[in-house]
């Protein structure tokens, strides 16, 4: 008996020894008091925010972050089981279930990370992608609520400056689980066009579920990843879906380019979204983001369809998982994600945070400061910003207006369109710098000639190119200028292109969709069904009959 | 009649069943360790139903006969998710029961006695599979394929209902190949790979308890090998069969990862297994569940119930004729 409790004790002993050694390990080694803060919330953000963890992790700030949409991380936050949260949309109140979203536990939003919904398409002409295809909101709008149905619809092909696109349903891919993406989406769809999402919806306001009609062609997937591999299948021809931008740059798949107020077709790189944003306001009463100015930025570059994503951070001063550790944590961890962690935020596909957005978030962390004054604060406001879009010395510099490159003139409605390829999270959107020698698009528009294959001609569009709309783009061109303009020769600088293959994928995103229904010769089909049908029972005899024979002959040997 | 002197005085030495000492501890402890089983069993079974009564008295018998799955609308029903499910395991054990038999009547009868022991741990070891994997090798290997194999179906069969695909037109120059994905059949597919070790290792263990005399007999009066496994084996574990197969289909029944990441959702009954979208209980709660509020939740766990019951009624069943057929019962005729 005394000598189990004996070992009881020595046990209990090790285990204290062991415990107090971890907890006082992190204390011990580090000069400024920095305390682990976890987080929870939106997977849309989680790519920037883990790169953001590991490139503080050196200076012993250590922060973990889970994702699991930003539902949750709002979930967790009002519970009160995390640090911060991260979420696409602020607490709703009572959410689209009518079910309370709201937390009791006092917090600050404040913006994290922005980016565009980019509109992700599998179109092939023949077997081409195509790679440039242009939409305005109302028609994107039309495809999500299942009114436009074909891709050879007069309004895409308006969109698209009079090319047409073969017949081929469309199907529109979006998220059937809670998605931060899609409130995104349909906060735009509500705000800009009421009437066809309303009727389509039955009722005004976003969701986080994006509503499916029985009988539509419309299918759900769960995430943004499963979005994407639906759409990039090989099936996916006619498909079309919303994600973040790094989700397409990565497979290496095009987006829409969208329509904004200023008559141009604008894909959602980083510096289109941070231009959108640079008109994002923050509602003082609730701190939420009031997007109208974004949507309607008149900016030739900005993509409308621009938001950001939420901390939520908490700033009670009683608050029950907060210490003057944890706080300064979290405080240099915001700064350093506010600041030099921005300039990664293009890498990723997302758009850095503008001067704005920045000034409102470190409004907020001062909130940390107030709440437990032992915060240190100093040498950490705008000034030592790092950040690439604004110049923290000289705020009033536009230095993202410097960096953002033009939208090419082909891209304005009624010209190109152009011939780049998108999804390559290429800033300049793919026109290169300046001078024509770039601007490849010498065709365009609808094609008398195309159909041929990519690769056969160097130059795939400008050699077959030609007829009716012909539209050049130059860098400071307007279009519409060379129409008709013959052979591989570009219609601005006059120079021989060589180069088109390779910057407009061959003939892919200029194919002649009237060859397509002449690529099958239904006259084989028999024959060939025949011959697999052959092969089939080949496979399955074969190996039978050959190791029988193979016995039989052993065996006679064996006599 | 014992006729000894003072034999009245002698009393039987009192001879009980109850065991003492040590085997008493025994017997008692490992009773408590079976009844665990049950309590566990029982115990999700009441904690399932209780979470469920909110949702079946907000929406009575509506909830069986409704097909959406609209929470913000208030519109709740598994007549599409049950439907669902079931389309789903019956596709698995249309593939996995023919593969399952053939396995097990291979490794049980024809399989030279070096290699049966590999077989047996390789179909063993399909069985130790993580699903995600299956899942996996569904989506991204086989699901191109099946579209082609469903395209050719509704070519060729789509006068049978089940193999129609409404509006997609299977000899168009281009087929709509977007109509033949994410559907029961493809995740039938990957299904039926799961619950095939299962199913195969209850067949195999019955064809092995064949009595070898009877076999010998068979062969003896001139049969040939399939005769005698028609006449003998066959017969014998009839009752195997039909348990293995249940025990595989309620396995399917309930399988989760692998559909989640295969189907797309989608809430209407339809009979076309073909045709993009469908949905079962276990993928709707593993795909609603992380950000479901407290009566979604419960409507979620009502749905759980429901399978609960199903699973359970398919398993006894199971049981009871697995059970029987080991009597040798089949072998009578």
């Amino acid at each position: 008996m005394n000598r189990t409790v004996s070992v009881l004790v020595r046990c209990l002993a090790a285990i204290a020894l062991a415990l107090g050694c971890v907890a006082s390990m992190p204390a011990a080694s580090n000069a400024v008091a920095y305390a682990q803060i976890e987080g929870t919330g939106s997977t849309w953000s989680e790519l920037i925010v883990q790169q953001w963890i590991a490139d503080v992790d050196a200076n012993g700030i250590k922060v973990v972050y889970t994702g699991g949409g930003s539902s949750k991380g709002r979930k967790d936050f009002a519970q009160g089981s995390n640090d911060f949260a991260i979420s696409e949309i602020p607490y709703q109140g009572t959410d689209e279930l009518g079910n309370a979203d709201k937390s009791d536990r006092p917090y600050a939003y404040l913006p994290i990370v922005a980016g565009g919904t980019a509109f992700t398409y599998q179109l092939k002409v023949g077997n081409d992608l195509v790679r440039n295809l242009r939409l305005s909101g109302e028609t994107l709008v039309k495809i999500f609520t299942n009114q436009i149905t074909n891709w050879n619809d007069p309004q895409i092909s308006k969109d698209n400056n009079g090319r047409k696109f073969p017949s081929l349903p469309i199907t529109p891919v979006v998220r059937s689980d809670g998605s931060g993406t899609t409130a995104q989406l349909t906060t735009w769809m509500n705000n800009q066009y009421p009437s066809l999402w309303r009727s389509y919806f039955g009722r005004s306001g976003l969701t986080s579920y994006y509503p499916i009609k029985n009988g539509t062609r419309t299918i759900g997937q769960s995430g943004s990843d499963q979005v994407m591999n639906a759409v990039s299948a090989a099936s996916g021809n006619g498909y079309i879906g919303y994600v973040e931008y790094s989700y397409p740059v990565n497979k290496n798949f095009p987006v829409v380019k969208v329509l904004n107020k200023a008559g141009y077709y604008v894909e959602p790189t980083q510096y289109n979204t941070a231009v959108a944003l640079t008109k994002a306001k923050i509602d003082p009463k609730s701190l939420t983001q009031i997007l109208t100015g974004v949507y309607t930025n008149p900016d030739k570059r900005a993509y409308p369809i621009s938001s950001y994503s939420y901390m939520i951070i908490p700033t009670a001063a009683n608050d029950p998982r907060m210490t003057t550790a944890k706080r300064q944590t979290l405080a240099d961890f915001l700064y350093y994600s506010l600041c030099t962690g921005q300039t990664k935020a293009g890498n990723y596909g997302y758009s850095p945070l503008t001067l704005n957005l920045v000034q409102a978030g470190l409004k907020q962390i001062a909130l940390l400061k107030k709440a437990d004054p032992k915060v240190n604060l100093s040498n950490r406001d705008v000034r030592g910003c790092n950040n690439p879009t604004f110049d923290g010395k000289n705020p009033n510099r536009n230095k993202l207006a410097e960096i953002a490159p033009q939208p090419p003139a082909c891209d304005k409605q009624g010209a190109g369109p152009c011939g780049f390829a998108t999804g390559t999270n290429d800033p300049t959107g793919g026109s290169g710098g300046a001078g024509g020698g770039t601007t490849t698009a010498g065709g365009g528009g609808a094609k008398a000639g195309g159909g041929t294959t990519g690769g056969t001609t160097a130059g795939g569009p400008g050699a077959t190119g030609g007829a009716a709309g012909g539209a050049a783009g130059g860098t400071g061109t307007t279009a519409g200028a060379a129409g008709g303009a013959p052979g591989a020769i570009d219609p601005v600088t006059g120079e021989a292109i060589t180069n088109a293959s390779a910057q407009t994928g061959g003939g892919d995103v200029f194919a002649d969709p009237s060859t397509v229904l002449s690529a099958d010769r239904p006259g084989d089909k028999k024959a060939f069904g025949w011959l697999s049908g052959l092969l089939l029972v080949g496979l399955v005899l074969i190996p039978g009959v050959y190791v029988a024979s193979l016995r039989r002959r052993l065996l006679a040997a064996a006599r | 009649m014992l006729d000894l002197p003072g034999a009245d005085t002698v009393a039987p030495r009192h001879i009980s069943r109850k065991p003492a000492g040590v085997d008493a501890v025994f017997e008692h402890g490992i009773r408590a360790v079976g009844a665990t089983m049950l309590v566990i069993t029982g115990g999700v079974g009441l904690f399932l139903g209780y979470q469920a009564v909110p949702t079946f008295q907000r929406y009575g018998w509506g909830f069986f006969t409704t097909q959406t799955w609209q929470p913000d609308t208030d519109q709740i029903g598994i007549a599409a998710v049950l439907t669902g499910t079931i389309s789903v395991a019956l596709v698995a054990m249309f593939f996995a029961f023919p593969l399952a038999l053939t396995t097990a009547l291979y490794i049980s009868e024809y399989a030279p006695a070096r290699i049966k022991p590999v077989l047996v741990s390789l179909v063993d070891l399909m069985a130790a599979v993580p699903s995600i994997v299956y899942g996996l090798w569904g989506y991204l290997l086989v699901m191109p394929h099946a579209g082609d194999l469903a395209r050719f179906l509704q070519a060729h069969l789509g006068w049978i209902p089940i193999f129609d695909v409404p509006g997609s037109d299977p000899n168009a120059a281009v087929p709509d190949y977007g109509r033949y994905q994410f559907s029961a059949f493809c995740a039938g597919i990957a299904v039926a790979m799961m619950v095939m070790p299962m199913a195969c290792a209850v067949m195999r263990q019955v064809f092995s308890q064949t009595p070898v005399g009877e076999k010998e007999a068979a062969l003896a009066l001139g049969a040939t090998r399939w005769g005698m496994i028609r006449s003998v084996v066959i017969p014998f574990g009839r009752g195997g069969i039909i348990g293995g197969t249940m025990l595989g289909l309620g396995r399917a029944l309930g399988e989760t990862i692998a559909v989640v990441l295969i189907i797309s959702p989608s809430f209407v009954v339809k009979p076309n297994v073909l045709e993009v979208g469908t949905s079962t209980v276990s993928s709707l709660i593993a795909g609603r569940f992380g950000e479901a509020t407290q009566a979604q939740l419960s409507a979620l766990l009502a749905a759980g119930f429901v399978l609960f019951l199903i699973t359970l009624v398919v398993n006894t069943l199971a049981a009871i004729i697995v059970n029987r057929s080991r009597s040798g019962a089949g072998t009578d005729a």
